[in-house]
């Protein structure tokens, strides 16, 4: 053996065993995966670099509910331990990175984790694995509507085709000379809303006039923005997240289009980007969107009690975010939830008990103070697997430094 | 490379016997990762061929992968063909790809070539979106069945092994001289003989072919779930990565180029900054920019280094002479 080939021996074995040591097992067995006597470890992955990581809010408030509940002593006892991953919005990285916290980290549930791409990558996986895969930060339906193939999902939010069924309901009512410009994200996010506003607007979908679809992560939107001022469109509806809604909003401004009402996702209608792109010339006093959290922005919202407590554990455990920005809130009702169903899940929690928790929530006892008032949570073992589905249209006034003020009341069953 | 040396068949033994001991020490996690290096080593493998042997740089091989992919998950959903079936016509429809996309790129070489497949790693993942009937649109598509931990394994590696082995046949004779000759000169190698169009379409080919396993592999790893998300231009420019820390023109910094490219996103997801998912971006260029400096032939040039260093310590000891 030549001396390069012992070389080449040593290094290849190095090489093998560095592979092994680096991703070597760690034997500890466990009955209930996660839960110790002082601590349940749940984790999820998230957007915390990347075009989607002004969401990266979400997971750090739901941290900063986790721990101030675990300053009060945990849930039996037991302190809630949340790893937040990063996969980018990149379903490519999600599956190691779930696999890893289901495997590696012996996470008792994966919770909260962002985006429908990223999770459909995961379901399978997960149900598979009986592993409680809960209170995703993504509004499609499939979660809800797929609970007897997939029992182990769980959405949280109002889902979006609800959504899209109340402003089509609305043009009718409100606007019935309407001519709709629909500019939608070209997925099944983008599409279900679609499909919502088709059904909302029932006999009189004709109104669309025009519907221009963008793909995920492209650069601008002025393309879909000139074809829907040109097909004659005098109602704006987008569908699409605060990384293309905001640059649509400042588009239409700038290339003269002054549509006559303008309908915004609910997702995009965070009160910090809308300032954002009234500050940037886009007209947006009128606007519609709809509501479901405790947004304190909203005036008449800034003293209940739940805004209240909001604001304060945001100021001792993150006191880097804006309570203002409704996603802190949204971090926190999702947050808020978990530790009920966990509180639900049984004295020493198990994953079935978890489920069941959250599938059996009695609005009368789940009381998330972080919902808009009046919005509820509740489930049913057998036909309601979607948490959330109220919401209340709201209306902006005030340009840059403007607000969301409510029209009407929390309507129910959106979906 | 025209005979294999005891060492290195010594090498190629540990690492067989390694490898088929391996998965009873591994977790099914970790297995999978262990898959990840085996389907990156098969890419990288094939950019190394036409890049590394061929001279045709690539920043494409991303596209040939998600024709692989696709292929594996339509023929699963519509064929209901066994996931291990899939691969052989994945070999097949990558190879002509391959050879379509090598004609025209006769034309073009170097830094021409490079646009040409940069502009086809852009272009391939657009398909989906505008055919989303048909080929699931951004929410992607799904195999009917997905393969155990041990199956992911055991056929990621029997393809490595199969594919390090026909590497090896091929370029250690006739074709892999020529192939040799055209990146050193492609006049001299016209004017000794070698008919460059056929020898550089097949070498597209070939390594394209490579690719589309590697990609039908990547789409079963990652649970039989495919998107055009998981074919971005980085994962072109990751294989490309892998193949310059390798040391291209050799076969044996292969598996060092794969470790990296493969498990570089979960060991350092624990690590401030460099574990974010964008960190990760930072620490593949800056990886290539120092190899590019430090190593410019990769891994391998390090090890004839470190051998020429060795030998001139031994020849320097007085006791050994």
């Amino acid at each position: 053996m030549g001396m390069k080939g012992k070389l080449l021996a040593v290094l290849a074995g190095v090489a093998i065993v560095t592979g092994i040591a680096v991703t070597a097992a760690s034997g500890a067995k466990q009955a209930d995966p996660g839960i110790t006597a002082t601590s349940i470890k749940i984790g999820g992955t998230f957007p915390l670099t990347g075009f989607a990581s002004t969401y990266k809010i979400i997971p750090t408030a739901e941290n900063a509910y986790f721990q101030y509940i675990n300053d009060k002593g945990g849930i039996n006892g037991r302190k809630i331990d949340f790893k937040i991953v990063d996969d980018a919005y990149d379903p490519s990285k999600t599956v190691p990175l779930t696999q890893q916290l289901v495997e590696q980290e012996k996470v008792f549930a994966v919770y909260g984790s962002l985006g429908t791409a990223p999770n459909l990558a995961v379901w399978d996986y997960l149900n598979k694995r009986k592993v409680p895969h809960v209170l995703l930060a993504t509004g499609d339906s499939y979660w809800g509507f797929s609970y007897k193939k997939y029992p182990w999902t769980i959405g949280f939010q109002p889902d979006y085709p609800g959504e899209a069924k109340i402003y089509g309901k609305y043009i009718n009512a409100n606007l019935p000379s309407a001519k709709i410009g629909v500019i939608y994200q070209n997925d099944a996010f983008g599409k279900n809303y679609l499909a919502g506003l088709r059904v909302g607007l029932g006999a009189q979908k004709s109104k669309i006039v025009s519907t221009q679809p963008f793909d995920i992560g492209t650069p601008s939107v002025q393309q879909q923005i000139l074809a829907l001022k040109a097909s004659g469109a005098d109602t704006l509806v987008i569908f699409a997240t605060p990384t293309q809604a905001i640059p649509a909003l400042v588009l239409a401004a700038k290339t003269g289009w002054n549509p006559e009402s303008i309908f915004l996702s609910n997702v995009a209608a965070v009160g910090t980007f809308v300032k954002i792109a009234a500050a940037s010339g886009a007209n947006v006093n009128g606007m519609i969107s709809a509501g479901w959290l405790n947004d304190v922005s909203v005036p008449s919202l800034a003293d209940t009690a739940g805004g209240k407590l909001g604001k304060d554990i945001l100021a001792k455990y993150a006191p880097t975010l804006d309570p203002t920005n409704s996603l802190t809130f949204y971090g926190l009702a999702d947050a808020w939830t978990m530790v009920y169903a966990l509180q639900n899940a049984g004295k020493t929690p198990t994953r079935a008990g978890l489920m069941r928790a959250l599938r059996t929530m009695d609005p009368t006892k789940a009381k998330n103070p972080f919902l808009w008032p009046g919005v509820t949570l509740q489930t049913k073992l057998q036909g309601d697997n979607f948490p959330i589905e109220q919401v209340i249209l709201v209306r902006w006034g005030g340009g840059a430094a403007g607000t969301w003020a409510p029209i009407g009341k929390v309507q129910d069953k959106v979906r | 490379m025209r005979s294999l040396p005891l060492g290195r068949l010594l090498v190629i033994g540990v690492a067989a016997v390694a490898l088929a001991l391996l998965p009873f020490q591994l977790s099914g996690f970790h297995q999978t990762q262990a898959a990840r290096v085996a389907l990156y080593f098969v890419a990288i493998l094939g950019l190394n061929i036409l890049t590394g042997y061929t001279g045709q740089i690539s920043i494409g091989h991303g596209a040939f992968m998600a024709i692989g992919g696709y292929t594996t998950v339509l023929l699963s959903i519509h064929q209901h063909l066994n996931l291990i079936l899939t691969l052989p016509v994945s070999v097949a429809v990558t190879f002509a790809a391959g050879i379509l996309v090598g004609i025209p790129a006769l034309r073009l070489s170097g830094v021409y070539l490079a646009l040409a497949t940069f502009a086809l790693a852009v272009s391939v993942p657009q398909f989906p979106l505008k055919f989303s009937k048909f080929l699931g649109g951004s929410n992607g598509l799904r195999t009917t069945d997905t393969p155990s931990y041990i199956w992911l394994y055991g056929v990621s590696w029997a393809c490595a092994a199969i594919g390090f082995v026909l590497a090896w046949l091929l370029l250690r004779g006739r074709i892999g001289r020529a192939f040799r000759a055209i990146r050193d000169s492609e006049v001299a190698a016209a004017s000794s003989g070698v008919a460059l169009p056929i020898y550089k379409t097949f070498a597209f080919g070939v390594s394209a072919a490579y690719a589309g396993v590697a990609g039908s592999l990547l789409v079963l790893v990652t649970n039989g779930y495919v998107q055009p998300g998981l074919f971005g231009l980085l994962l072109s420019l990751q294989i490309l990565i892998g193949a310059a820390v390798a040391g291209l023109g050799s076969l044996y910094g292969v598996l060092v180029g794969a470790v990296f490219i493969a498990l570089l996103p979960t060991v350092a997801a624990d690590v401030p900054v460099i574990g974010s998912a964008h960190g990760q971006d930072v620490v593949f260029g800056l990886i290539v920019i120092l190899v590019m400096i430090l190593l410019p032939n990769g891994f391998v040039g390090l090890l004839a280094r470190l051998d020429r260093l060795f030998k001139t310590a031994i020849k320097s000891d007085p006791k050994t002479s």
